[in-house]
């Protein structure tokens, strides 16, 4: 009787090995990354329903207007008047849509201009660190 | 084509949700882990209500899966014809039964790639489609929860997490893969070594 490894079987584990470590190795890799920059950032505090977001880094191409506006509480028309584009038949369209409709020469120019926009336009967030101690004003005579 | 979807969930909100988790449940390639953490991010700015958004986003993935189940189910008689005589795949359909329940949970939100080959299998396996339907949920409430959870708790920044998870999720995959290649590795060996000591032993 024959009992050497079938050599269809063999290859098939072999073949099951060698995938499963370049999966582990390539997704290993792109997982410590994202786990990097993943672990650097801190959720915002829970249920914060007032917080504005500032940071304009965080505008995508694929986001509407209105969303925009919602997330940076700055005024939609505002926005619209920036790109000098009408409202109406617009609201629904993603900025990368936008830029392909009205400004076909160059790319990225109403992400460039929306961001600028939303920076000039940002209600000021003042946040007061309660730890901080609060020092009385002192005048001088 | 996630970043036109994304635009689309923003415009149309949680029954395109819906519609998007079943055509995900159907095998369609939409990238809906990350669209369920863009969701869960989307109800913490206020863009979608998260309880009609969990509740459509779960019917749609359940109904999804049903279908696939159904598909794995009505091409039992064609794969019984083409493989069921083979011992291979008779004990490839044993082992699946005896860890079916499992197998169906963790598809659901851990090696999500699987997700659809997994509802093939078991449709045409000897499982319960009540069975099925019952590990199918939990698992699908575990996923849109804990995905649609960290999207939420993370807000604008969802895209970080996405970028973890979807990465963690090839790399479960991966180990996945490497862990069935050895154990059938060794289960042959094994087997091999059992027939030799068998020979090894003398008629009386």
């Amino acid at each position: 009787m024959d009992n050497s490894i079938d050599p269809r079987q063999r290859n098939f584990v072999i073949g099951l090995i060698i995938i499963g470590l370049m999966i582990i190795g390539f997704f290993g890799l792109r997982t410590a990354r994202a786990f990097r920059q993943f672990h650097g950032h801190r959720p915002p505090p829970p249920f914060a329903t007032e917080h504005v977001e500032t940071d304009v880094s965080l505008i995508r191409d694929w986001m509407t207007i209105p969303f925009i506006s919602r997330m940076y509480h700055v005024p939609a028309p505002v926005l619209f008047n920036a790109l000098e584009i009408p409202e109406h038949g617009n609201k629904e369209k993603s900025l990368k849509q936008l830029n392909e409709e009205y400004y076909p020469q160059g790319e990225g120019v109403v992400l460039e201009k929306i961001k600028t926009t939303v920076l000039a336009n940002q209600p000021q967030q003042i946040e007061a660190n309660p730890d901080t101690p609060i020092v009385p004003a002192t005048s001088t005579p | 084509m996630s970043d036109f979807l994304l635009t689309q969930i923003i415009n149309y909100g949680a029954p395109l949700f819906a519609f998007l988790l079943f055509l995900g449940a159907l095998g369609i390639p939409i990238g809906a882990s990350v669209l369920v953490i863009a969701a869960g991010a989307f109800s913490q700015q206020g863009i979608l209500d998260w309880p009609l958004t969990a509740i459509l986003g779960l019917i749609g993935a359940v109904v999804g899966d049903a279908i696939s189940f159904g598909i794995g189910f009505y091409a039992k008689d064609w794969v019984d014809h083409r493989f069921g005589r083979s011992p291979t795949w008779r004990n490839a359909q044993k082992s699946f039964d005896s860890r079916a329940g499992l197998a169906i949970y963790l598809t659901r939100f851990l090696i999500t790639a699987l997700a659809v080959p997994t509802n093939l299998i078991a449709g045409g396996s000897g499982i319960k489609f009540r069975r099925f339907m019952a590990y199918d949920s939990f698992g699908e409430f575990t996923w849109i929860i804990l995905y649609g959870g960290l999207g939420y708790l993370f807000g604008s920044q969802w895209e970080l997490v996405s970028d973890f998870i979807s990465n963690f999720g090839g790399l479960i995959l991966g180990l996945v893969i490497l862990g069935v290649g050895i154990w059938l590795g060794f289960r042959r060996k094994r087997s091999l070594e059992n027939e030799n000591v068998n020979e090894k032993i003398p008629e009386t």
